[in-house]
């Protein structure tokens, strides 16, 4: 009797070893409440549509993500599939934590997807790509069309007629003195210090001809604190000083709940919120020309394939499912992104020809500049996200900028020019 | 012999304390000894946090250099000492003072003891979480507060975003969160002075303010000893609340050492100079301990 139990026990096991799905690791950083319901939800019909493979979705907080990562790295804990933000592939494919992805995914999605998107996820070391997005960012200004019609104040609509610094501070101005106005702009202070000023604000440093970084010779100094950037970055203060923009602690929504401020500076990821809001007084301005050229960001969470995973090709078919034309579009629904995917593109109804947010692809098409792509780029944005942070206080603006142009020399002089860059 | 017998008793009695050292002290050895010897090691070294392909190499003393000529280092050593140099005496006395107010029996004292006790046992992330909420400005409770009493005249002000309003703001959330812990001390302290002394000064004619200035004080003085070094070294570790809620902001007013060194080596992933702040930072906490120390030394005699 207890034998036969035995042995059906046996067979259990043996039956459902070979029939049990291999399980994966997947992190992703858990941003907005959109995208975390739109993944999950894809997580668990992919568990279900197939019997292979069985994807363990772990969320982590967005805030410390690459702190995170760095643990998982140094305990040799990290899973087998993860998201990041985009400009960290330089430095986790120099420090050995990802393999290409070029022979991993199919070949028809990779050559479907946004030109952005490709040029986000290749390290520069070997020209290969190591990660992909399934959606590109959009940085622009949206504008409470009511108030800024009360303002006096001209709306541009594309790129070529977009604003200059003169008219864009012009409008600020007319702005605080319009009634109903509490703020003119809403520079999204109370994210806190992080990768938003990075991506929000070296558009400006960029656009009057200033960088965070020479991208050739790969040095800060001479670029983070020349000139432009020092006029740059003193606009920023400019704004702030005037009483122009929300100050931190005021919270998220006196742009889209409150409706007293007139415009937002702030990415693609605020279109669902700020719709509800504001309904059709929502209008998508262009990024000025603060200097010469309009410049915006690019680039936004990726995923990439760990260089630990034992199971690369599960991986990538869990990557290859999220790449799936309806999958991104469902994706970029729920969080406003630009799809990574051409075929996605032409089906979004918010990204097409004529759409709310075709503006963003106009953009990406034509002024934007994508963060830095070297290893050295965690440090990169955590010193100059402190300089900022400094700078909107009131701190002097040039000797704030030298002391991350320092940090930053530091740090490659202890990685010894992080070679092959810097050669 | 009868001279050899207490030789070989106390090579017994020495062996048996060793043998009852050895555990405590192999521990001490691996988690705090070598780890402090491999910092000093690791602080002379460019060592990143994270692996990398290229080799660690010996620096010399180029990290404290670094440090040493860092106005960012010295900003935070100024604000961890200001910040230790007012919380100590504060929260000590009001721990004090809220341990004498509930070592009296009544009903329910145990319910003030628990409510006192409270926020000392909710996390600290937590606890500043909350107070982010209620700081908030324009429109947070506690400037709505200070509005109503005032009939609008003081404030909103922007505490955590002000660079001389947010110290002192991070000063009295950490009391008023962590002073449940001076009190529990406080309490057991009171409840060891034998109740005859009390009762002895009575009949002598003693006031209530000559009881705690002639007995109460000076029984604690054990007491004050422990609160007074635990709560300087808990004081220099401040970084929990300055993290979640300025993130060592306005202008570096809040940052401390403790966050300089973890902004050093996470966010920067540079070990060696983190290494080697730590090595300083354990150098002044070690001189002030034995400072303590020799003061209270000098007490007793």
């Amino acid at each position: 009797m207890y034998k036969k139990l035995i042995f059906f026990l046996i067979w259990i096991s043996l039956v459902h070893s070979i029939h049990a799905a291999q399980t994966i690791q997947v992190w992703f950083h858990s941003g907005k409440g959109e995208e975390r319901k739109v993944l999950n939800e894809q997580v668990k019909r992919f568990n279900q549509m197939q019997q292979e493979i069985h994807v363990n979705l772990i969320l982590l907080p967005e805030g410390s993500y690459n702190d995170q990562v760095n643990a998982a790295a140094l305990a040799k804990d990290l899973p087998d599939l993860l998201d990041f933000d985009g400009p960290y592939i330089a430095n986790y494919v120099w420090s050995g934590f990802l393999r290409p992805l070029d022979k991993l995914v199919n070949k028809e999605i990779i050559e479907d997807l946004l030109p952005s998107i490709i040029n986000q996820g290749t390290y520069p070391g070997d020209g290969r790509l190591y990660s992909i997005g399934t959606f590109d960012s959009g940085l622009a200004l949206w504008g409470n069309k009511q108030l800024l019609k009360k303002g006096g104040v001209r709306i541009p609509t594309s790129t070529k007629d977009a604003w200059n610094l003169k008219e864009f501070e012009e409008a600020l101005a007319k702005l605080a003195s319009t009634p109903g106005v509490k703020w003119p702009l809403d520079l999204k202070l109370n994210y806190g210090r992080g990768e938003w000023f990075t991506y929000g604000f070296s558009p400006i440093l960029q656009s009057m001809g200033g960088d965070l970084i020479d991208r050739k010779r790969w040095v800060p100094s001479g670029t983070l604190n020349s000139k432009a950037s020092i006029e740059a970055m003193g606009l920023l203060q400019k704004w702030v000083k005037q009483g122009w923009v929300v100050n931190a602690a005021s919270g998220d929504n006196k742009f889209y709940g409150d409706k007293s401020v007139g415009l937002s500076w702030v990415g693609h990821w605020m279109w669902q919120a700020h719709k509800k809001g504001l309904g059709d007084d929502l209008v998508l301005i262009p990024m000025p020309r603060f200097g010469s050229k309009a410049v915006t960001g690019m680039g936004s969470w990726n995923w990439g394939i760990t260089k630990k995973s034992k199971h690369p090709k599960l991986a990538a078919k869990f990557l290859e499912f999220l790449l799936q034309p309806e999958e991104v579009l469902r994706m970029a629904n729920a969080n406003g992104a630009v799809p990574a995917r051409l075929t996605s593109i032409d089906q979004s109804s918010l990204y097409q020809k004529g759409g709310p947010l075709h503006l963003f692809i106009e953009q990406l098409k034509t002024i934007a500049v994508p963060r830095p792509f070297h290893p050295a780029y965690p440090i990169l944005t955590s010193v100059y996200a402190e300089a900022v942070d400094h700078i909107l206080a009131g701190g002097n603006v040039e000797i704030e900028l030298n002391k991350a142009v320092r940090k930053i020399v530091e740090d490659i002089e202890d990685n010894d020019g992080y070679p092959p860059f810097g050669k | 012999m009868p001279s050899q017998q207490p030789a070989s008793l106390r090579n017994i009695e020495s062996r048996a304390a060793w043998g009852m050292l050895a555990p405590a002290m192999t521990l001490l050895i691996i988690f705090i000894v070598v780890p402090f010897f491999l910092a000093f090691l690791l602080s002379l070294t460019n060592e990143r946090l994270i692996p990398r392909p290229i080799p660690t190499k010996w620096t010399g003393i180029r990290n404290y250099i670094r440090v040493l000529t860092d106005p960012d280092f010295w900003q935070a050593l100024r604000n961890t000492f200001w910040f230790t140099f007012f919380i100590v005496p504060v929260q000590s006395s009001i721990g004090l003072g809220l341990a004498l107010l509930i070592n009296r029996q009544f009903k329910g004292n145990h319910i003030f003891r628990g409510i006192y006790f409270l926020p000392t046992v909710v996390p600290m992330v937590m606890v500043a979480i909350i107070w982010a909420g209620l700081l908030q400005a324009p429109e947070g409770v506690i400037n709505g507060i200070l509005r109503q009493i005032s009939f609008d005249q003081i404030g909103p002000y922007d505490w955590l975003h002000h660079e001389w309003l947010a110290m002192p703001t991070i000063m009295l959330m950490s009391t008023w969160q962590g002073v449940g812990f001076q009190m529990i001390i406080y309490l057991a302290g009171l409840q060891n002075i034998p109740k005859e002394l009390y009762e002895a000064a009575r009949i002598d004619g003693a006031n209530l303010w000559q009881l705690f200035w002639f007995i109460t004080l000076p029984l604690l003085r054990n007491t004050h000893i422990v609160v007074l070094i635990t709560t300087t070294i808990l004081a220099f570790k401040l970084f929990t609340q300055v993290e979640v809620l300025t993130q060592g902001g306005p202008l570096g007013a809040t940052n401390s050492l403790v966050r300089y060194i973890y902004v050093a080596g996470f966010q920067y992933q540079k070990v060696g100079l983190a290494a080697a702040a730590s090595v300083i930072f354990f150098l002044i906490v070690l001189a002030i301990a034995l400072c303590q120390h020799h003061l209270i030394q000098t007490d007793k005699d």
